[in-house]
């Protein structure tokens, strides 16, 4: 699961012209570490659901790459 | 082909708006509660090019599972969605019943926002800039005696589509409403024509708008020909004054 969403991450990130990362740490923050903008999250969030059937937005904003762990292992 | 959704395409301007796409090439995706013969008809001509979906856009929290899970699918990308769809509750304001003006709220905003969410978000699955366009109507700029919560629905989608706009132009998706004024559909067949007459009176061309008209609109809004147009509301209304 982590190998898949790290190329999601990238996939968002390179979609926007933004850097790819090399690998997800569970305390990475989604916007000050990772560099998201809303906009990148709403992709990020997509294609997370056309993956793993699972929408990590749907009960609020989500900060770190745990909280995306956390969702996607409920 | 380019996938459009156009709702209430059974009849009336959404048929209109169906049939002149599917000649155009594009894959339309209908959405309403009936199946109308019409309907059926464009689809014996046109089989490749419309996907029928009945459903009753009063259930709005089933949109997602039902319309775009279950029946579009991740693996198909949207290029438009049309929110035509609409309902009708007229009646002064004093006499307003919350569970009708609720029920028309549902199919003539809640539902439409919730098709603008799982659209946009089909359109970055798919990295499409896509063009969305809301069907609205004069009533929500000139003001008739009863139309007031019909019109505030409109209003509603008015102000949603400019932020829509805002909010997702930079990735190139654009939001404009269609502004018709009055035409000549079961929507309006309450009417007498003195009633008509008077609505006609205060166009500029003296006329009811003509259906065929809003669908050339909403077929140029779609195209790569108005790229740089968003966050607008297009009068296609006679003139009316
Ligand atoms: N007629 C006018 O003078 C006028 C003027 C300005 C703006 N408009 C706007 O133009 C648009 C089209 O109106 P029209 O005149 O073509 O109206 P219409 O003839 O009454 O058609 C309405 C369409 O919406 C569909 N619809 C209604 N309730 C629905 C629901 N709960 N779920 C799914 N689909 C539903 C109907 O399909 P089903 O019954 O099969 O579900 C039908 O296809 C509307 O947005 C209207 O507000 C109309």
């Amino acid at each position: 699961m982590e190998k898949k969403l790290l190329e999601i991450f990238n996939t968002v990130l390179t979609n926007r012209s933004k850097e790819a990362i090399k690998g997800l740490t569970p305390n990475m923050h989604l916007r000050n570490d990772i560099g998201f903008d809303s906009l990148d999250l709403a992709e990020l969030t997509v294609r997370i659901e056309a993956e793993f059937d699972i929408d990590i937005f749907e009960d609020g904003i989500i900060n770190t790459v745990n909280e995306v762990f956390d969702k996607l292992e409920r | 082909m380019k996938n459009i959704i156009v709702t209430g395409a059974s009849r009336g301007v959404g048929f209109n708006i169906t049939e002149t796409l599917v000649k155009e090439y594009y894959h339309v995706i209908a959405i309403n509660r009936n199946v109308s013969d019409a309907l059926k008809d464009l689809q014996i001509k046109f089989p490749d090019s419309l996907t029928i979906i009945p459903y009753d856009l009063a259930d709005t929290e089933n949109i997602h599972s039902k319309i775009f899970k279950e029946e579009i699918t991740y693996d198909k990308s949207i290029h438009g969605l049309i929110n035509n769809a609409a309902m009708a509750y007229d009646d002064i304001i004093t006499n307003i019943n919350f569970k009708r003006l609720e029920g028309m709220y549902k199919v003539n905003v809640f539902s439409p926002m919730i098709l603008t969410k799982y659209a946009i978000r089909h359109m970055l699955l798919h990295k499409v800039a896509g063009s969305i366009i809301h069907i609205s109507s004069i009533s929500a700029h000139t003001g008739y005696k009863g139309l007031s919560m019909y019109a505030s629905t409109k209003g509603a989608l008015e102000s949603f589509s400019k932020n829509t706009a805002r909010e997702w132009g930079e990735v190139g998706i654009r939001s404009n409403c269609i502004v018709p004024g009055f035409m000549e559909t079961e929507m309006s067949s309450g009417l007498n024509s003195q009633q008509k007459d008077r609505i006609y009176k205060r166009t500029s061309l003296k006329k009811p708008t003509f259906i065929e008209s809003v669908s050339k609109t909403v077929s140029f809004l779609l195209s790569d020909d108005a790229f740089s147009i968003t966050g607008q509301n297009i009068h296609v209304d006679s003139g009316t004054i």
